[in-house]
């Protein structure tokens, strides 16, 4: 799996290239989320536009990942396919996050102007 | 990968449906891999039947947490073992059924759906596990488990509209 990390303003937006958050990369999302984590102190948003399929396994390690920010830094979601939102409606995880529709109007949120 | 050809006279190829009488049958090995690559293919092959595509997310996400945990729990992850999936379309419902010969489910019964209190919750009690059977249990109509000397059978179904 492929991800990036791209710093504007004091947010940190990581965005996953794949296309399935699933049992089978689950443990290599969390080790690469925990690294770049590392090289930012602020909010994260993770942008999940590229993702269109998101199981159980895939939901532990996005939980995984927000409990690994601790209680003072915030882990946003951005951009989740109706696949990716059916699941967390389901297990409710829809009221833990933070989600906006989009990378651009989660950077709005922190106040950081879309790139030109 | 194998389909079947509905035998003609089968009750299910008169009761309608979007696409009537669509059978398939795939053989999964045991790893997550091979499970994330078979549920890849699955979708792609009804994608092209022009099911509903709520249909598929609710039908890829029952098929990816049952076949999880036979690879998890029945075959204790050891990277080995078979999995067979058969999947059909009918009756406006698609009808699943997975059999593997790794060991029983629980006490041979259908574990309950776990469900958190995430209001409750701190950020450090979050739960990065235990919504399989949830989830399985929210999205199917009907779910039955069977033991039958060393196979196990799991049968689905999943509505396609709802």
């Amino acid at each position: 799996m492929q991800m990036t990390c791209e710093t504007r303003g004091p947010v940190c937006i990581m965005r996953v290239e794949s296309d399935r958050i699933d049992a089978a990369i689950a443990i290599q999302f969390k080790d690469m989320f925990r690294d770049m984590a590392a090289t930012a102190p602020g909010p994260v948003v993770l942008d999940l536009a590229q993702v269109t399929f998101l199981d159980s396994s895939g939901l532990g390690a996005v939980v995984a990942a927000r409990k690994l920010l601790g209680a003072e830094r915030t882990l946003e979601l951005a951009g989740l396919s109706p696949a990716v939102e059916k699941v967390m409606q389901l297990t409710r995880m829809n009221t833990i996050f933070l989600i906006h529709a989009t990378r651009d109007a989660a950077l709005a949120a922190h106040g950081v102007a879309p790139a030109a | 990968m194998t389909k079947l050809a509905r035998a003609p006279g089968d009750p299910s190829a008169e009761v309608g449906g979007p696409v009537i009488g669509w059978c398939y049958r795939v053989d999964i090995g045991a790893t997550r891999e091979q499970v994330s690559h078979a549920l890849v293919r699955l979708s792609r092959e009804l994608i092209g039947l022009g099911l509903e595509p709520d249909a598929l997310i609710r039908m890829e996400l029952v098929l990816a947490e049952v076949l999880n945990n036979i690879v998890e729990h029945a075959y204790g992850d050891a990277g080995q073992g078979d999995i067979a999936l058969e999947a059909a379309v009918h009756s406006n419902t698609i009808w699943c059924q997975l059999i593997d010969f790794g060991r029983p489910m629980p006490e041979g019964k259908l574990p309950p759906a776990r469900r958190y209190d995430l209001d409750a919750m701190e950020v450090s009690d979050l739960p990065e596990g235990g919504f399989g059977w949830g989830l399985i249990r929210d999205l199917t109509s009907s779910l039955t488990y069977d033991r039958n000397g060393q196979e196990n059978r799991l049968s689905l179904s999943i509505d396609l509209d709802c």
